[in-house]
């Protein structure tokens, strides 16, 4: 008994880590322009095809592709600011706005993912996915455990990025305040531009551990919305740390729920947080009330 | 030759909304304070907002040293020399006094000019030294507005520019801030301001400037506005009696 | 620099300046208009008499659907400005609801459509009571994760037939005149939500989801029982979606969840009212219009569902970033509309 507990908590937490992943470039661009990413998954899922094809087409091991990965969509995410969001900073219901178009993005993704790869299930297959490491009675994938372990030296990467350089530190300042950043100096459009590029790329590069721990299509990311918004807003909207924290708690709820209730209810655990939490304590676990402008 | 800053024929608002500056000017020199005042919705605020970048202008000219800034970005601004501090002070609640004034550099790259000169404003003022570690977000109100106007000086501005900088203070605190806005100019700045409070405002400054309607109505040195019949009339009420 | 005003001049350029602000007077409405527009949707299945137009009456029966549920999104969206991406999930309960009557009582959802709109209207008042304590970017995630939730449930509930779904027994008409009755109930249902979204924009209740869309804080301390309001602007919402999903239900004889809780559906809602123009009563009309003729055009020339996705993906965005206030909102903002279309 206690040793199947333990069992569960350690796929909670390696899943935990990607999870993670998954819902930091969220929250970072939350945190610096305000944009709630409606299509942050598909583009996770984007992330998971590049990874699929240089694996069935060159044989490259997803974990290598996940920096080709992160590159790719930090290109597509600097273009779509470009093109999508970069003249919205002036608009009145500007939070509405942004929401909208990355709706509308997404389903822009979807429609394109699924017209030229279809939406059947794929995952990438490395010698890992199958295989685990046995301690005794309690074993653990080693896919779980490579993305899990991966993904917190990402986010350790961007944590140390954020607090120890300087553009690190124009972007905590512009999450803090924005006007308040422009008037120290910073040049706030920059910094939301190669903010934005990061936070897809980390989408990407979640994408490709997810390759090969999920399977995944492109309608999948509607779901992914959900469970991504119920870790962020958890942690408190643009709080990296609470974003990082929340993704544990639930993902070793969810996988103790997937346990003992079965899997469908493992996923309905993201939701039902996400609504708990709304009621109870929309500033989430580190978020401070904000006035909505 | 040129005056410090010179705003002419301006006019700017927000968004595709009326227009809130319907050819606002001004005129800067340098060494002065100068105090902009009028009524609510007057177009105060906005001007500044216009001057430091954060409002694109429709038309018009804003020049600093005769040279145009006014396509220019905030942070492009601040580094010609102009600094800003906002109605709402515009500080970072959760960085300490220090990494404010941190923030307040942010444009040298130099970390021992940094230091010196974040030392240098420690120096002018001892309330915020003996604050350094303390969150900006948990201090007094007179405190933050200290913080904010230190925080400008890290970059050793030509100009500085307040939004109502008495607002919501008490009086001894928002006599101790003009108190330092006239050690700044006899350090050689120019302090540029807007109050609601005209008739404090004025008598501090030497020079003043109305506004109404998006428009400048008088300018002049700061003792004839206090005294114009028409100022009195239209802005500054039985208070200046 | 002081220049040559006098006090009375200022004064007179100040009032002058605060007239320049206000709007004009409003326009005489033109009521013919949707009289004219009702009678001649009661005369088209006349067509039929001849034959041959079952197609035509199909795609008028859509159009009036998605006019409605895009004015009863807009009630909610538009008027109050709360985005909702999971309003299918009232018309998924509509459409559920007499369905299950249809199927195991065998009484046509012609007749329990008002039943299956008040069911949906009950959910959508509970479900406001909870997600409408969140304000912008948060209540638009939960109505996301509400649509999630509901397809899990709809998915695995074997009493409605899980995700499977259920077939309805169909009426007992000859081919020729089939349509009819879903026809002129769904024309109703039409008629009924944009006559009460008209009623709605013009009234005191109205006025104050308007007064919550622009500032919510001012508007409760103008004395609107700001939560009250937005509840019942949700249920009315909720309402008239799932009359539509009930007559739907039947007229295409089954039930599944894969037809009434996809994102599309709630993205065919939101799109409509923001090319036609949010907030404004002509506007989702409009948008259903041009939207599903639009949709029509590409499906004849690209086919597949997901270039469909796309296109409305690409449609949405073009929309908002070059006509945000859509065709009804720019055209009025440019003293441009015509007199048919002023209903605001």
């Amino acid at each position: 008994m206690l040793s199947s507990m333990l069992q569960v908590l350690i796929l909670g937490l390696a899943l935990g880590g990607v999870y993670a992943l998954m819902a930091s470039g969220l929250t970072l661009i939350f945190g610096v322009m305000r944009i709630v990413n409606l299509a942050h998954p598909i583009m996770i899922i984007a992330g998971a095809f590049v990874a699929y094809w240089l694996f069935r087409l060159y044989g490259v091991d997803p974990i290598l592709a996940m920096p080709i990965a992160a590159s790719v969509l930090f290109v597509i995410g600097v273009a779509l600011y470009k093109l999508v969001f970069e003249k919205e900073a002036a608009s009145a219901k500007y939070s509405e706005m942004t929401v909208l178009l990355t709706f509308a993005v997404a389903l822009c993704a979807d429609g394109l993912l699924g017209a030229l790869f279809s939406n059947t299930q794929r995952v990438t297959t490395p010698a890992y996915a199958t295989d685990a490491f046995i301690f005794g009675t309690v074993f653990i994938p080693k896919g779980q455990a490579y993305a899990g372990a991966i993904s917190l030296l990402v986010i350790g990467a961007l944590l140390a990025f954020l607090n120890f350089t300087r553009f690190g530190t124009a972007i905590r300042a512009t999450t803090q305040n924005r006007a308040a950043a422009q008037l120290m100096g910073v040049n706030v459009g920059r910094v939301s531009l190669i903010t934005f590029g990061i936070g897809i790329a980390l989408a990407g590069a979640a994408g490709a551990l997810v390759s090969f721990i999920f399977s995944f299509f492109p309608a999948k990311h509607w779901e992914w919305i959900a469970i991504l918004m119920s870790l962020v807003v958890l942690g408190g909207m643009g709080k990296l740390v609470g974003a990082i924290l929340g993704a544990f708690l639930l993902s070793v709820i969810a996988a103790f729920v997937g346990t003992y209730f079965g899997s469908t209810w493992s996923t309905m655990t993201f939701f039902l947080a996400l609504f708990v939490i709304l009621l109870v304590k929309p500033e989430g676990l580190l978020g401070d009330r904000q006035e909505e402008a | 030759m040129h005056e410090l800053l010179e705003v002419s024929n301006v006019v700017a608002g927000y968004g595709s909304g009326p227009a809130i500056l319907n050819g606002a000017d001004l005129d800067v020199a340098k060494g002065e304070i100068q105090c902009i005042i009028g009524p609510n919705g007057a177009g105060k605020s906005t001007l500044m907002k216009a001057i430091i970048g954060l409002l694109p202008i429709r038309s018009g000219e804003i020049r600093l040293l005769g040279e145009r800034i006014d396509r220019l970005r905030p942070d492009q601004i601040l580094q010609k020399g102009i600094a800003f501090v906002p109605q709402e002070r515009a500080l970072f609640p959760k960085m300490s006094v220090r990494e404010n004034l941190r923030m307040g550099g942010y444009t040298i790259r130099n970390e021992t000019e940094l230091k010196r000169r974040i030392d240098d404003v420690l120096d002018r003022f001892p309330i915020l030294r003996e604050r350094a570690s303390q969150h900006a977000g948990t201090m007094s109100g007179g405190q933050q507005q200290m913080l904010a106007m230190a925080r400008t000086l890290i970059v050793r501005p030509k100009i500085v520019m307040l939004d109502e900088p008495s607002l919501g203070l008490a009086p001894m605190i928002v006599k101790q801030m003009f108190d330092i806005m006239h050690q700044l100019r006899d350090s050689g700045m120019t302090v540029l301001l807007v109050e609601q409070n005209a008739v404090v405002g004025l008598k501090n400054a030497n020079r003043g400037t109305v506004l109404d309607l998006g428009r400048t109505l008088f300018s002049g040195p700061a003792k004839d506005i206090l005294t114009d019949p028409r100022v009195r009339e239209l802005y500054l009420g039985k208070a200046a009696a | 620099m002081a220049t040559g005003l006098g006090v009375s001049d200022v004064l007179k350029a100040r009032k002058n300046y605060n007239e320049g602000l206000a709007s004009t007077g409003r326009r005489e409405r033109a009521t013919w208009f949707p009289l004219v527009l009702l009678a001649l949707l009661v005369l088209l299945p006349a067509l039929q008499i001849t034959g041959g137009h079952n197609y035509t009456l199909h795609l008028m029966l859509y159009a009036m659907m998605y006019a409605a549920m895009a004015s009863s999104w807009n009630i909610l969206g538009g008027y109050t400005g709360y985005i909702s991406l999971g309003h299918n999930v009232f018309f998924c309960i509509g459409g559920y609801f007499s369905g299950m009557l249809l199927a195991y009582f065998g009484v046509t959802s012609l007749l329990t459509a008002p039943l299956a709109g008040l069911a949906a209207a009950v959910v959508g008042f509970a479900v406001g009571l909870i997600t409408l304590k969140m304000r912008g970017p948060t209540f638009i995630i939960s109505s996301i994760a509400l649509l999630m939730v509901a397809r899990i449930l709809f998915d695995h509930w074997q009493f409605v037939g899980g995700s499977n779904g259920v077939t309805l027994p169909q009426m007992d008409i000859p081919a020729q005149w089939a349509k009819l009755p879903y026809y002129y109930s769904m024309m109703v249902v039409c008629a009924l939500t944009v006559w009460a979204s008209y009623r709605i924009k013009h009234s005191k209740f109205g006025l104050g989801l308007r007064a919550i869309s622009q500032d919510e804080v001012k508007a409760e301390s103008a004395g609107i029982d700001t939560r009250f309001y937005k509840v019942l602007a949700f249920a009315i919402s909720a309402f008239f979606v799932g009359m539509a999903g009930a007559i739907w239900g039947e007229y295409i004889t089954y039930l599944r969840p894969n037809i009434f809780l996809i994102i599309l559906v709630a993205a065919n809602m939101v799109l409509m009212c923001i090319l036609g123009g949010k907030g404004t009563v002509a506007g989702p009309i409009v948008g259903a219009v041009v939207l599903i003729a639009f949709n029509e055009l590409s499906v004849t020339f690209f086919g597949a569902s997901e270039i469909n996705l796309l296109i409305t993906g690409l449609v949405m965005v073009l929309a908002l970033k070059f006509f945000p206030a859509g065709i009804v909102g720019t055209l009025a903002r440019k003293r441009r509309l015509p007199r048919v279309l002023d209903w605001d």
